[in-house]
C-alpha cells in the first residue's frame, strides 16, 4: 500500500509527515512512480528491507519509547492528581475540576514538550496543555470574583434587613399614588376626547391601555429603587452568571481543543481502511474501532433494533398471522383458513419496509465509520464526542425532526399504496375473498378492453367522469367568476350582504347541502313537487339518467362557485384603480377593459386553484354518492356494480368496499393515480416555485 | 332686465338640483339598464342560494313534518325534530367524535408539520430536491388509493396494540395524508421570513429548536393556525373515510351520522336530519364568514409557492 508523503487535514492542507520512518516509505513510494523498471526493482527492495526492520527503525525505537514514558507517566499523573484533589476538596465541584484540570495541564506541558518533533500526538497534547494553562486561569478568576461579589452582596443583604427602610418605602409609596394619580388624570382627558367624539372608541382604548401599562412600568422601575429590591435582584444575577457562565466557558475551551485537533493532523501505520468492513453487520462496532465510544452506544441500539425487530419480523417471527417476506410470495397459499392472504401481503410489504430500512442503517453506519477511517489514515483527527455532537445539531437537524413525517409518510401513506399496486396483479375478487393468487396483468387487460363484469363498464364510467370533471368544474368556474365581474361594479351597493350570501355554499359543509338537495329532489320533496308542478306530471329525477346527470353538474356548479367568487373577488378588490384610469384616458370602452385587463389578471392569479378545482372533481366522491348512490342502475348498459351515474372514484368504491372485486378496484386506482402523477408531475417540473429551490 | 331674471331663476333652478359630486360618468339608460340587469341577476342568485337552506331550517322547525320533507301541508313550529335529534339518535356522540377526531387530527398535524416545514425551508441538505419532489407527488395520489389496506393494517395494528381503535387510526390517515401539502404551505410561508432574524438569534446562542420556537414560530403563528384550522375542519367535511373504516353507529362523525338519518329506511327521519345540518353547519358557517380571508390566502399561499 502506497504511503503519502504528507498528511491532510479536513480541508486538505497538507502536513509533512513526523514518523520518520513513514516519511522514508513516502520517499521511496514517490520515487518508485517514475522510476524505469531496472531503478524500480532496485526500490522495491529497499522498501520491502525497510518495512521487515521496522521495528529496529531509529524513529520507531524512539516513538516506543517515548510512549512507554508516557504511560508511566499518566500513571504517576493519576497518583498526583488523587493527591492534589484531596487537598482541594473543600471548594465547589466546579473548582475543583477546573482546578485538577490545570494542575494536570502544567505537569502534561512539561512532560510533552520535548516531544513535540516525534510525533503530532504529542504535539497536540502539548498544545491542548497549553490551551488549557492559558484559559483555565481566568476561568477560576472570574468564577473567584463572581463567588465574592455573591458574599459580599449577601452580606449586604443581610446587613440591609435589619435596617430601616421606612423613608425609601414612603418615598416610593408616595411616587405611586402620584404616578397614579397621573394616569388616572390623563384617562380622564382622553375619556373626554372620546365623549366629545374627536376620537373613536377603540382608540381609547388603546390609549388607555398605553397609559395603564407605562404607569405600571414607571412604578416598577421607582420600586426597584428600595435598597432590598436592588440587593436581591443584583443577588439573583449574580447566581445566574454563576449557574451559567462555567458551561458557556467550557463551551469556549472545548472549541478551541476541537480547533486543535482539526490544525494538528494523525499519522497511522494503517494505510488500508478494512476495519469498517470488519464491522459491516454490527452497526457501532466500527466506531469502537474508530474510538468513538459515545457515538457507538447510539449506533450499538440501531443493532439491536436491526436484530432484534427489523430482520426477525421480515424472516417471519412476531407475525401478526403472516410470514414475513415469504408471505409476499406465497399469500397464504395452502395455509389454514383463518389465515387470510391480504393480511400475508400486507405483512409481506411491511417486512419489506423494515429489511430496507434495516439496510438502510448498515449502510449508514458503515459509511460513518469507513469514512473516518479512511480520513485517519489521509491525516485528519476523528471527531470527538464534543465535535459529534455540533456536527450533529449542525447537519443532523433536518434529518431527526422530520423523522416522525417520514415514518408517518412510510407507514400510513406509502404502505397501503404499495399494497394497492400489488392487489391489482391479482385475483382479489368475491369469490377469493380469503386466499387469492398472482395474476399477472389480466386485471388491466381486462379493464382495457372494457371485459368481465368488474372492467366491462370502464370507458363509459370514464367518459362521463370526463363530461363531469369538465362540466361541473367549468360551471363552477364560469358563475362564480361571472357574478364576481357583477357584483364588483361601482355602482353595486350592498355589496357586503351580496358577498356574504355567496360565500354561503362554501361554508356550509358540502355534505350537509347534497343531502338536503338528494332529499329534496326525491319523490314528494319540496323540488320534485316544484318540477312536477312546472312539468304537469310526476318526474322522478333520481330514476333518469340525463336528468341526474344534468343535476349533478348543476348541483356542482352551485356548491364550487362560491369558492371561485370568493378567490376571484379577493383578486379583484387586489387590482389597482390606476390601471383603469389609465385605460379610460386612452378610451378604452368597459368590455376591453374587463377583456384585457380584469379577466387575464384575475385568471393569471387564480390558475393553480382553478386548476385544483377539476382535480377536486374527478375526485368528487361525496356528491355522486350522497345525492344518489351512483344511481339510477341501468344493468344492460353498466352492468351489475356500476349506476349509470358513477365516476371512476365512486366505482371504485362500490367495487372495493361493497361487492369486494378489490383487484379490479385496485387496477382502476393505479391507472388514475399514474394519470395524476404525471400531470402533477409535468406541471411542476415546470413551476417557477419549485425551480427557485 | 329680463336676461337678469332668467338668470336669477335659472341659478335658484340650478340651486334645487343635487349637486352632482361623484368622480363617474353619469348614469346614460344603457348604462341604467344594464345595472337593474346585474341587480336583477345578483337578486336571482342569492334567492338560488338562499332557498335551499330556508328549506332546510323551514323543515327542521316544521312540527307537522312527519318522517319526509314536502311543500305542502300546514306549518306549525316547534322544536319537536331537534328533541328527536337530541333524544334518538346518536347525534352528540357523533359530535363529540368528530370534534376528537377534528382536534387530534389538528394537533398531530401541528406537531409534525411545524418541524418539516422549518426544516424543508431554513436547511439545505442532501436529498432535500428529491423528497420535495417526492412529496409533492405522493400528495397527489388519492387518499383513497389505500382503501384495501386501511382494514387489514388496523386490524395488524390492534392485534398488538388492543386498545387501538378506528378512530384513532382515522386520525392517523388524516394527519398523514395531510403532512405533504401542508408542509409546502409552511415552507412557503416561512421562506418569506428574513433569514437575518435567524442569524442574529444564532450568534446570541440560540439552538436550532430555540430559534424555531422563539423566532420563527411566533413569526409563523397565522400560517399555523391556519393549518390548525384546516386540519380541524377537514374531519368535519369528510365522507367517505369515515364512512369506510368506522362501522359502528356509535362511533360515527357527524357526516357518516346523519346519512344514516336519509339512506336508511329503519330510521328515515329527513326533517331530523335538516335540523342536525343545521347544527352543523350554523358553527362551521360562522367560523368560515368570520375567517374567510386567512382560509383562502392560505389556500393561496400552498398553490402558488408550492
Amino acid at each position: 500500500m502506497k504511503v503519502e508523503r504528507y498528511v491532510y487535514d479536513e480541508i486538505g492542507r497538507p502536513y509533512p509527515r513526523k514518523n520518520r520512518y513513514l516519511a522514508e516509505l513516502a520517499e521511496l513510494d514517490a520515487e518508485l512512480e517514475t522510476a524505469d523498471p531496472k531503478r524500480a526493482k532496485e526500490l522495491k527492495a529497499k522498501r520491502s528491507e525497510l518495512e521487515k526492520n521496522k521495528s529496529s527503525h531509529p524513529h520507531i525505537v524512539k516513538l516506543k519509547e517515548a510512549r512507554k514514558a508516557e504511560r508511566e507517566f499518566l500513571a504517576e499523573l493519576k497518583r498526583e492528581s488523587a493527591a492534589y484533589k484531596k487537598s482541594l476538596s473543600r471548594a465547589s465541584v466546579q473548582v475543583v475540576k477546573w482546578r485538577l484540570e490545570y494542575f494536570q495541564a502544567e505537569k502534561k506541558a512539561a512532560f510533552y514538550e520535548p516531544l513535540v518533533d516525534l510525533d503530532y500526538d504529542f504535539e497536540l497534547a502539548y498544545k491542548a496543555a497549553e490551551t488549557q494553562i492559558h484559559r483555565l486561569p481566568l476561568m477560576l478568576e472570574t468564577r473567584a470574583a463572581l463567588e465574592a461579589k455573591e458574599g459580599r452582596l449577601k452580606a449586604e443583604l443581610e446587613a440591609a434587613k435589619g435596617q430601616d427602610h421606612s423613608s425609601a418605602e414612603a418615598k416610593i409609596k408616595a411616587y405611586k399614588e402620584e404616578r397614579q394619580a397621573q394616569a388616572d388624570a390623563e384617562i380622564k382627558q382622553i375619556k373626554q376626547l372620546q365623549k366629545q367624539g374627536q376620537i373613536s372608541a377603540r382608540a381609547y382604548r388603546n390609549e388607555r391601555e398605553q397609559k395603564i401599562r407605562a404607569a405600571k412600568e414607571d412604578i416598577r422601575a421607582r420600586e426597584m429603587t428600595h435598597p432590598l429590591k436592588t440587593l436581591k435582584s443584583q443577588l439573583e444575577n449574580v447566581r445566574h452568571h454563576l449557574r451559567v457562565d462555567p458551561e458557556s466557558e467550557r463551551r469556549v475551551l472545548n472549541s478551541d481543543l476541537s480547533d486543535l485537533r482539526r490544525r494538528i493532523p494523525v499519522e497511522t501505520f494503517q494505510q488500508r481502511a478494512y476495519k469498517s468492513w470488519l464491522a459491516l453487520l454490527v452497526p457501532g462496532l466500527g466506531q469502537v474501532l474508530n474510538k468513538q465510544y459515545v457515538k457507538s452506544i447510539f449506533f450499538f441500539l440501531l443493532t439491536f433494533i436491526i436484530y432484534f425487530i427489523n430482520l426477525p419480523y421480515a424472516m417471519g417471527k412476531h407475525n401478526y398471522r403472516g410470514e414475513g417476506l415469504a408471505g409476499l410470495i406465497n399469500l397464504a397459499a395452502g395455509r389454514s383458513r383463518v389465515d387470510r392472504s391480504i393480511i400475508f401481503m400486507i405483512e409481506g410489504i411491511l417486512a419489506v419496509c423494515l429489511l430496507i430500512i434495516a439496510i438502510f442503517l448498515f449502510y449508514f453506519s458503515f459509511r460513518d465509520a469507513h469514512r473516518v477511517e479512511k480520513n485517519k489514515i489521509k491525516g485528519t483527527r476523528p471527531y470527538n464526542w464534543f465535535e459529534t455532537k455540533n456536527s450533529i445539531s449542525r447537519n443532523g437537524f433536518p434529518y431527526m425532526v422530520s423523522l416522525p413525517a417520514l415514518i408517518l409518510i412510510i407507514f400510513i401513506v406509502m404502505v397501503p399504496i404499495f399494497s394497492t399496486v400489488l392487489i391489482s396483479f391479482t385475483n382479489y375478487d368475491p369469490s377469493h375473498q380469503s386466499k387469492f393468487v398472482w395474476s399477472g396483468i389480466t386485471n388491466y387487460r381486462e379493464i382495457f378492453l372494457g371485459q368481465g363484469v368488474a372492467g366491462g363498464p370502464f370507458w363509459k364510467i370514464l367518459g362521463w367522469t370526463v363530461i363531469w370533471t369538465l362540466g361541473a368544474s367549468s360551471l363552477a368556474i364560469f358563475i362564480g367568476f361571472f357574478l364576481s365581474l357583477i357584483a364588483h361594479q361601482e355602482r353595486i351597493k350592498g355589496k357586503r350582504i351580496f358577498r356574504t350570501i355567496y360565500l354561503l355554499p362554501w361554508a356550509v359543509p358540502a355534505f350537509i347541502t347534497i343531502m338536503m338537495f338528494s332529499v329534496m329532489f326525491s319523490p314528494g320533496g319540496p323540488l320534485a313537487e316544484i318540477l312536477e308542478s312546472l312539468l304537469g306530471y310526476p318526474f322522478n329525477v333520481k330514476n333518469d339518467t340525463y336528468a341526474t346527470r344534468v343535476v349533478l353538474i348543476l348541483l356542482q356548479g352551485w356548491l364550487g362557485s362560491a369558492y371561485v367568487f370568493m378567490l376571484s373577488t379577493g383578486v379583484l378588490q387586489g387590482i389597482p384603480g390606476d390601471l383603469y384610469e389609465a385605460a379610460h384616458i386612452d378610451g378604452a370602452t368597459a368590455f376591453q377593459q374587463a377583456f384585457k385587463i380584469t379577466i387575464p389578471l384575475v385568471l393569471y392569479r387564480t390558475a393553480p386553484l382553478l386548476i385544483g378545482q377539476y382535480t377536486f372533481n374527478f375526485n368528487n366522491f361525496s356528491i355522486i354518492h350522497l345525492f344518489n348512490g351512483g344511481g339510477p342502475f341501468n344493468p344492460s348498459r353498466y352492468g351489475n356494480i356500476a349506476g349509470s351515474t358513477d365516476i371512476l372514484i365512486s366505482y371504485i368504491y362500490k367495487l372495493t368496499i361493497v361487492k369486494q372485486y378489490q383487484a379490479i378496484g385496485a387496477a382502476i386506482t393505479i391507472v388514475i393515480s399514474i394519470f395524476l402523477l404525471i400531470i402533477t408531475w409535468y406541471g411542476y417540473r415546470n413551476s417557477k416555485a419549485f425551480k427557485e429551490n | 332686465m329680463q336676461k337678469k331674471a332668467q338668470d336669477k331663476k335659472s341659478r335658484k333652478e340650478r340651486k334645487k338640483e343635487k349637486l352632482y359630486l361623484s368622480d363617474r360618468p353619469p348614469l346614460t339608460p344603457l348604462a341604467a339598464v344594464m345595472l337593474a340587469i346585474s341587480y336583477l341577476i345578483l337578486i336571482f342568485w342569492a334567492f338560488v342560494i338562499l332557498w335551499p337552506l330556508l328549506q332546510m331550517t323551514l323543515a327542521s322547525l316544521n312540527g307537522s313534518l312527519g318522517n319526509y320533507i314536502s311543500l305542502g301541508g300546514t306549518y306549525t313550529l316547534s322544536l319537536k325534530h331537534f328533541k328527536y335529534l337530541f333524544t334518538e339518535t346518536h347525534f352528540l356522540l357523533w359530535t363529540k367524535n368528530t370534534l376528537v377526531i377534528a382536534i387530534a387530527t389538528a394537533l398531530l398535524t401541528l406537531l409534525v408539520v411545524s418541524f418539516t416545514g422549518y426544516a424543508y425551508s431554513r436547511y439545505r441538505f442532501s436529498g432535500r430536491r428529491a423528497s420535495l419532489m417526492a412529496i409533492m407527488l405522493i400528495q397527489t395520489i388519492p387518499a383513497f388509493a389505500g382503501i384495501t389496506a386501511y382494514y387489514t393494517i388496523h386490524s395488524i395494528i390492534s392485534a398488538i396494540i388492543p386498545s387501538f381503535s378506528r378512530q384513532m387510526w382515522l386520525i392517523l390517515i388524516y394527519a398523514a395524508g395531510g403532512i405533504a401539502g401542508n408542509t409546502f404551505m409552511l415552507k412557503g410561508y416561512i421562506d418569506g421570513i428574513s433569514t437575518e432574524l435567524d442569524d442574529a438569534a444564532r450568534i446570541d446562542g440560540c439552538s436550532n429548536m430555540q430559534v424555531y420556537r422563539l423566532i420563527v414560530m411566533p413569526i409563523a403563528r397565522p400560517m399555523l393556525a391556519i393549518i390548525a384550522l384546516w386540519s380541524f375542519i377537514g374531519p368535519f367535511l369528510d365522507f367517505m373515510l369515515p364512512k369506510i373504516l368506522l362501522t359502528d353507529p356509535k362511533q360515527y362523525t357527524l357526516a357518516t351520522g346523519l346519512f344514516t338519518l336519509i339512506s336508511d329506511m329503519r330510521n328515515m327521519n329527513q326533517p331530523a336530519f335538516a335540523a342536525g345540518g343545521l347544527l352543523t353547519a350554523v358553527p362551521i358557517i360562522i367560523l368560515f364568514i368570520t375567517l374567510q380571508k386567512q382560509l383562502v390566502s392560505g389556500l393561496a399561499q400552498g398553490s402558488v409557492k408550492g
